[in-house]
């Protein structure tokens, strides 16, 4: 018993018994320094166990309801980012639509989307799904946010016909914004497959150059001023009449364009200012 | 006499258009060849009246141009009246003198086609005074001629088929 007491054995459990106790008594005084660092080691691993002993309390029968479920918050889910993705577009539209509006505070605007686009029309001319009893009347300017498009010419109550820039039938007064040089945007059957216009009725002196942008001049009352027409692209010389004329490519893809503006009023509409003889026709 | 075939051939003639209506004035679906579009009402009428006679033929010719016209401008006009007499025509010859053949078809599908386009093109390109119209007629209307013609010839095996699968004996 004696080289018990003196052994080192009895040493190591008399210190532990010491510690236990103190442990114990601290313990007892609201420091709980042991439970809480095992609850601390331990509180992942005891998080996942319970889960995983609370899903295997479920029975197939509820699990098959609860798949159900899911699959059908799934499916309103997908409705719900196609009505996102529509409205998304409606807003990217309205956007535009807003733009012209907020650049042009004068312009009184109907959008409009294209329904037809017929054989037998040439110069890609389309129909659009709005008439004369939205506001709209025949010779009213075409836009997009890309510039002008062509003008309504004709009008039934619900739906009307676009006339392009692409086709000779359209003539407006124009001019080349950087060297203030005008004349007359017609459409030619030559270029109108690479999506060009021309500007014609140029003096011969006339400084037009590669790159120059074309808007409308105002002039004739029918479109209004500063419309993008497009970029001059090249500068031709007809040996009919032995003038020059520019080649414009619009910015818009006419051929394809499926949503446009119609431009009901806007200011000095219907007013001519005849400046030799170069006005909308 | 039992009708109640032809009442159903010729809704289904009148189906026949309508859908080739859409599918000829919706943007962007049938593909441009060469820089032209098929007019595939004109076929269709022409293929209809080989085979009917000269009343219900001028009707759907009639039909037929109207939707032309509304393609054109909001007015009927040049296709209505065309389509009209010549389908009349069409069905009084094939009544009472001629046999439908595929060859005679393809034949009267092909003058009538090109005819018609060619006056179209003389009445609202040229007398017009477009411009080009050379340059316009050879890169845009002959395509839409070929193009036409061959869409007519399926149009001509589609309405036989009509015609003889709902036939009253």
């Amino acid at each position: 018993m004696r080289e018990f007491f003196s052994g080192k054995n009895a040493k190591i459990l008399s210190i532990t018994a010491i510690v236990l106790v103190v442990l114990a008594i601290l313990g007892a005084a609201g420091h709980p320094l042991v439970s809480s660092g095992v609850n601390l080691l331990t509180k992942g691993l005891s998080q996942v166990s319970a889960a995983a002993a609370s899903e295997g309390e479920k029975t197939y029968d509820e699990l098959l309801e609860e798949n159900k479920k899911l699959k059908k918050d799934a499916a309103d889910l997908r409705t719900q980012l196609v009505d996102y993705y529509d409205i998304k577009d409606e807003n990217a539209r309205l956007w535009k639509y807003y733009r012209i509006k907020k650049t042009n505070p004068d312009y009184e605007i109907m959008p409009a989307s294209v329904i037809r686009r017929d054989s037998s029309q040439d110069f890609y001319s389309f129909t659009v799904d709005v008439g004369t009893s939205n506001g709209v009347e025949v010779q009213d300017p075409v836009i997009t946010e890309n510039g002008l498009i062509g003008f309504v010419s004709s009008a039934s109550a619900v739906s009307c016909k676009v006339t392009t820039i692409l086709s000779p039938d359209l003539q407006a007064g124009a001019v080349d914004k950087r060297t203030a040089d005008s004349g007359v945007v017609a459409g030619n059957a030559l270029y109108t497959d690479e999506n060009k216009t021309t500007l014609t009725k140029i003096d011969a002196g006339v400084r037009i150059k590669k790159g120059d942008i074309i808007t409308t001049s105002g002039i004739g009352g029918i479109y209004p001023a500063n419309l993008i027409v497009g970029e001059v692209s090249d500068i031709k010389y007809d040996s009919y009449d032995a003038t020059k004329y520019a080649v414009v490519k619009s910015y818009e893809n006419i051929k394809k364009v499926t949503d446009v503006v119609i431009l009901t009023d806007f200011k000095n509409k219907g007013e001519i200012k005849r400046i030799s003889g170069k006005g909308d026709r | 006499m039992d009708k109640k075939f032809t009442v159903v051939r010729y809704f289904a003639y009148g189906m026949e258009i309508l859908l080739l209506f859409i599918l000829q004035s919706t943007p962007n679906l049938i593909p441009e060849l060469f820089g032209g579009k098929p007019l595939l009402l004109i076929p269709a009428a022409i293929t209809i009246a080989l085979f009917e006679p000269e009343i219900p033929a001028m009707f759907f010719g009639i039909s037929s141009g109207i939707l032309l016209d509304l393609g054109y401008g909001d007015n009927i006009g040049f296709y209505t009246v065309t389509l009209g007499v010549i389908c009349f025509l069409l069905g009084w010859i094939f009544r009472d003198y001629m046999v439908v053949s595929f060859l005679n078809a393809t034949a009267f599908t092909t003058v009538i086609t090109t005819g018609l386009i060619c006056l179209y093109f003389l009445f609202f390109y040229i007398f017009a005074g477009k411009g080009e119209a050379g340059f316009y007629f050879v890169n845009h209307y002959i395509s839409k001629i070929v193009y036409t013609f061959l869409c007519g010839v399926i149009l001509y095996f589609l309405n036989k088929a009509i015609f003889r699968s709902l036939l009253d004996y």
